[in-house]
């Protein structure tokens, strides 16, 4: 709908202020990089690069200049007189971004533009749109079902859910303070479970009552999901202030740099805790399967979610 | 000794195993296009016999093809052939491709339908759609000739036309056309600049494949054509009637040399442009 393939059903579409709801694909300042990306295989790099100037009717050395500079941008310029079809994934994906990039729009949509690329060369890739962004200073719609990519890419971030926008802030608001249960469960990992807020704490199905302080906006006895992220949960230094519970370590997933244990409190709800396995931390002796544990978490890192 | 022998014993074990050439299939493909090109070689020897015969072969010469060039019926006749070839296939061209952009573009029962009549006419025997057009061409009034064979052969080369080129529309990625209106190009633009170039090998297949079939077509140009100058094909069939005559071995291995041209130009022309292939189709890839 941003690049005007579609029409939206209802509202309308502002860019830069003005309404483009109405207006056709060519007449809009958008480009975008498309998933496929889409390259013109019986042009050149340079050729296809140069494809939306033309139609622009650039005056040529205008054009020639800034190919080229689009070029040297995402670092092809070595390749420009090569056909798409000759490149590897990963080039193929710049082209399609110079492509783009070249006419300047007022907003870039990329749509899932990394989805081809082996995890390697996506990390490497993601780098470098963030660079290849502040150095344009354009506006990228980057679209992805990526919940880590969408992290590590954004200033804003928007989860959509149904059509509908769920959450919309910086990637630390949405992982940190995630607006709906949706959100807390798309957006990383997240411990669920369902309650009743009842006087400054959430009375869970088991009887237990977490305390989560005072929330304003909340009716008593209204029925809310309690959310902890794993690695905001401790198994081990636990202080005073904590909100605590207990349950049997039923399984332990090694991950390199992680641990996760998952506990099964005594209602049957299991919870997901990760440890970082730092030097201290696997030091320590660890709890083996089976083992009653006691786990910790600070009351603010609990959410009540409606 | 045993030490050296013994890899030479696996590769034959090997060999008399999986990797065995298969020479019964090869013998049998070989009898196969012996048989195929036995006459083609034949009428390609004959025209360079020095004798009237078209059983002995004596002597060597080129009177038959000197024959044939001071034979100005039959060059007529392969003048008209050549023309309405040509014309036909661009006409073809023009509405095939037309069509197969818009069968596999339109969606719902329209499409479907048009689809299925579109395959009608290369099940229909070609006697009933030559019988078919001359009551036609008669029944409004036509005059037959030139005019009459182009349309006839171009009704009949769509079909071909569009079911080749319609995979390739199928396989197209849309949004390679996306990409050019976003990029600010015109629908006509996106078209012209994106999606036939794009389809440009498999127009250049039809185009070879349906120029051959109306050059050599006899049933269709047999009753739309009329008196002089008639399509080449036509005019040999009523000069074998009169007894046959070893020009036609001439006509023949020309007609034969420029078909090898033509193909040629088919498979090079696309890499000019620096793309492989452009008889995929014909060749099954």
């Amino acid at each position: 709908m941003i690049g005007g393939f579609a029409d939206p059903t209802e509202g309308s579409i502002l860019l830069a202020g003005h309404d483009v709801t109405g207006l056709p694909p060519n007449k809009r300042d958008v480009n975008t990089v498309f998933q496929s990306y889409a390259l013109f295989d019986h042009l050149s790099v340079a050729d296809n690069i140069a494809f939306g100037l033309k139609r622009r009717r650039v005056e040529k050395q205008e054009l020639r200049r800034r190919v080229a500079e689009a070029l040297e941008l995402v670092q092809l310029a070595h390749l420009a007189t090569r056909k798409p079809r000759t490149l590897s994934g990963g080039q193929r994906q710049r082209v399609a971004l110079a492509r783009a990039l070249v006419n300047r729009p007022a907003v870039l949509l990329l749509d899932e533009p990394l989805g081809a690329l082996d995890l390697k060369l996506r990390r490497q890739m993601q780098i470098e749109l963030k660079q290849i962004q502040r150095e344009v200073g354009i506006t990228f719609v980057f679209v992805t079902h990526d919940q880590d990519e969408a992290l590590t890419m954004s200033d804003r971030l928007a989860v959509m859910n149904g059509g509908v926008i769920e959450h919309c802030g910086t990637p630390e608001d949405v992982y940190e303070r995630p607006a709906t249960r949706f959100v807390a469960s798309f957006i990383g990992t997240s411990n669920l479970m369902p309650g009743v807020y009842r006087n400054g704490s959430v009375v869970l199905e088991s009887g237990q009552a977490v305390p989560v302080g005072r929330r304003a906006g909340l009716a008593e006895g209204a029925e809310v999901s309690l959310s902890i992220r794993p690695e905001k949960i401790w198994l081990s230094e636990l202080t005073p202030g904590m909100a605590r519970a207990t349950g049997v370590l039923r399984d332990t997933v090694y991950c390199g740099a992680t641990t996760t244990y998952l506990v099964e409190l005594a209602a049957g709800t299991t919870l997901a805790v990760l440890e970082q396995n730092t030097a201290r931390s696997r030091m320590e002796d660890r709890w083996s399967n089976g083992q009653q544990v006691e786990l910790g978490w600070l009351p603010e890192h609990s959410l009540v979610l409606g | 000794m045993s030490a050296t022998r013994r890899p030479a014993a696996t590769a034959r074990r090997r060999r008399r195993g999986v990797e065995r050439k298969p020479l019964f299939a090869f013998a049998c493909t070989a009898v196969f296009f012996f048989l195929l090109y036995l006459p083609i070689g034949a009428v390609a020897l004959f025209s360079f016999n020095g004798q009237k015969s078209l059983v002995v072969m004596k002597g060597f010469s080129l009177r038959w093809y000197r024959a044939f060039f001071h034979d100005q019926q039959l060059l007529a006749s392969l003048r008209m052939s050549l023309e309405v070839s040509t014309l036909a296939t661009a006409c073809a061209l023009v509405i095939g491709v037309g069509l197969a952009l818009g069968l596999v573009r339109s969606r719902g029962r329209v499409g479907s339908y048009a689809a299925f009549i579109m395959l009608v006419p290369l099940i229909t025997p070609e006697i009933v759609t030559g019988v078919g057009s001359l009551t036609l061409f008669k029944g409004i009034g036509m005059t037959l000739g030139f005019g009459t064979v182009t349309l006839a052969e171009v009704t009949f080369s769509i079909s071909y036309v569009t079911v080749i080129l319609r995979s390739r529309v199928a396989a197209l990625n849309p949004e390679t056309e996306e990409a050019a209106l976003d990029l600010g190009a015109t629908r006509w633009q996106a078209l012209r600049l994106v999606t036939l170039p794009a389809l440009l090998p498999a127009i250049i297949s039809a185009g070879v494949l349906v120029f051959a079939m109306i050059f050599d077509d006899f049933v269709l140009a047999f009753f739309t054509t009329g008196v002089s100058p008639e399509p080449l094909a036509v005019n040999i069939y009523s000069q074998i009637r009169l007894g046959v005559q070893p020009t036609i071995n001439a006509v023949g291995t020309l007609m034969l040399l420029g078909s090898l041209a033509l193909i040629a130009l088919a498979i090079v022309v696309p890499r000019l442009f620096g793309r492989t292939g452009g008889l995929e189709i014909l060749t099954g890839d």
